[in-house]
């Protein structure tokens, strides 16, 4: 126990607990908003949505295995994927405003804020993990000045599609919560789970 | 030449004499006893309407020779009604297990079969061996948005059923109650209770997913429980007990984030702490009632709460027991 209590492990589990903190209120905000979305935008709240190409899935296999850092890269990139999905929602959001629809505007608002904060949290855990931050490109495929526009949806798409980015961040914040549980504990060397 | 046949309750059952023709003479019997000629048509037997109690060996004899020419074995039963199937994960993340039963006896034979889908992927069902009707499913993926759908079909002689049930991972997440609670009564302090408890001992990684916990207690001679939640931690402190009460107390549990409570706990009874009596008082022994007492902790009889020296220093409590009752119930406004 004397070696979990040094200063970059003490830092780390204080990094972690916060982190557990902010991922439990992000999902609890995002349940709420799940429940307002659902009938705002006339939705069925069984409706199955088929996964939707950008959305980072919460599904893993073998996640007891993983080690640390694989646990915050995967995060991030997640919830920078996010971040980028709920700004789009919230574009379309005001395309489309009306007075019901303010109070969700904001609710989205409101959540990107969190995804933006949880986002730099776990860099700041890659630093402590003595990692480099990827850069936001890595992984674009596209051509080098930026991926090519999404294609329009209708809007009975951009529903769906925006029902299942809110449950699969849903999914993710339970899972950021296991994961930084399991990145608090203390273990025998850096990088391993 | 002995086989079964499975006929419905109030269904009409003809039996043959194997080959034998239909003019033949024949005696048949149920289970050893000769069946009455009415019930025969020829060297057949008819049974009208039959019910449970005329399950059981028939057999076929040739008239003079009393050679045994058939014999069967009928079953009256039911086709199966729809199956209840309940599926449940007690050692998230490592698993779930389903389980069924039929809601009324067809008795005949059964087979049930249990089919799990995730996404398009079947999965496999390993069978329990005790108890036989539950299988188990251990998890592939974990967090994922895609449902799972189980499928239950109970077959018999006379017909089948099927049930299926769809849900999510972190739904059916129920873990079992605390185990080992104990509570205990604080020396010195006629209001304390202490309680303890253990984590299920299914739930296989409670640090890495970790429990909370809810108590509930009362005392007995009162209906209305006090709840607290805890967020962690396997002991709490009652301070708020009635003096001298005898209290049941039961702790439930959830996993932190998912699913829902477990069934409450095994109920402990303790009564909190109380002063020994320095002696009795005529005044006491006059009060004094009887009180059907199971605890263990509890002190000897009511003749020391009428003394001062037992007085715990709030007003609301110092009072003997056959006011006690009346206190009680005016203790309660003060909550």
């Amino acid at each position: 126990m004397a070696a979990a209590d040094s200063p970059s492990a003490a830092l780390r589990r204080d990094l972690c607990s916060r982190g557990i903190r902010l991922a439990g209120k992000m999902r609890a905000d995002v349940v709420d908003l799940l429940d307002a979305y659902v009938e705002q935008q006339g939705l069925d709240a069984s409706a199955s949505v088929a996964a939707v190409e950008g959305v980072p899935l919460a599904a893993v296999e073998r996640w007891d295995e993983q080690t640390g850092t694989q646990r915050l890269l995967q995060n991030l990139a997640a919830y920078r994927a996010f971040r980028a999905l709920l700004a789009q929602m919230l574009e379309e959001q005001r395309e489309q405003l009306g007075e019901a629809d303010a109070g969700l505007g904001r609710a989205l608002a409101a959540l990107l804020l969190q995804v933006s904060a949880f986002a730099y949290h776990l860099e700041e855990l890659l630093r402590l993990e003595s990692r480099g931050i990827p850069g936001e490109e890595e992984g674009d495929e596209e051509e080098e000045d930026g991926p090519p526009p999404p294609p329009r949806l209708s809007l009975f798409e951009q529903k769906l599609r925006g029902l299942g980015v809110l449950r699969e961040l849903a999914q993710w914040a339970v899972r950021s919560v296991r994961d930084l549980r399991q990145l608090a504990k203390p273990s025998p060397a850096t990088g391993a789970a | 030449d002995s086989h079964i046949q499975y006929e419905r309750v109030g269904a009409d059952v003809t039996m043959k004499c194997g080959s034998m023709d239909w003019d033949a003479a024949v005696t048949w019997t149920a289970n050893g006893t000769d069946i009455d000629e009415s019930h025969l048509n020829g060297s057949y037997l008819i049974l009208k309407n039959v019910d449970l109690s005329q399950s059981g060996q028939y057999s076929c004899y040739e008239g003079s020779s009393w050679h045994l020419k058939y014999q069967t074995y009928l079953r009256v039963g039911t086709p199966p009604k729809e199956p209840v199937l309940m599926c449940r994960s007690n050692n998230y993340p490592k698993g779930f297990y389903c389980s069924w039963h039929l809601p009324t006896p067809t008795y005949i034979p059964n087979t049930f079969n249990i089919s799990v889908i995730h996404g398009t992927k079947d999965m496999v069902c390993e069978k329990d061996a005790i108890p036989k009707n539950r299988c188990h499913i251990r998890y592939l993926q974990l967090f994922s948005t895609v449902k799972y759908k189980v499928t239950l079909t109970v077959t018999n002689a006379l017909g089948k059923n099927f049930t299926t049930l769809t849900f999510d991972e972190f739904a059916i997440v129920k873990p079992d109650p605390p185990e080992s609670v104990v509570a205990k009564p604080v020396p010195n302090n006629p209001r304390r209770l202490e309680v303890s408890w253990q984590n299920p001992s299914s739930w296989p990684d409670p640090e890495s997913f970790p429990l909370k916990f809810f108590l509930r207690y009362r005392p007995l001679i009162l209906d209305q429980w006090q709840h607290v939640e805890l967020s962690d931690g396997t002991s709490h402190t009652i301070t708020d007990a009635y003096a001298g009460k005898e209290y049941i107390i039961q702790v439930a549990a959830k996993d932190n984030d998912i699913g829902t409570w477990s069934d409450w706990s095994v109920a402990v009874h303790a009564t909190p702490w109380t002063e020994e009596p320095k002696h009795l008082t005529t005044e006491a022994q006059i009060t004094e009632t009887t009180s059907a007492s199971t605890s263990s902790f509890m002190a000897p009889p009511t003749t020391k709460i009428c003394d001062k020296g037992a007085m715990v220093g709030s007003v609301a409590m110092a009072v003997c027991w056959t006011a006690g009752l009346v206190v009680a119930a005016y203790s309660v406004l003060f909550i």
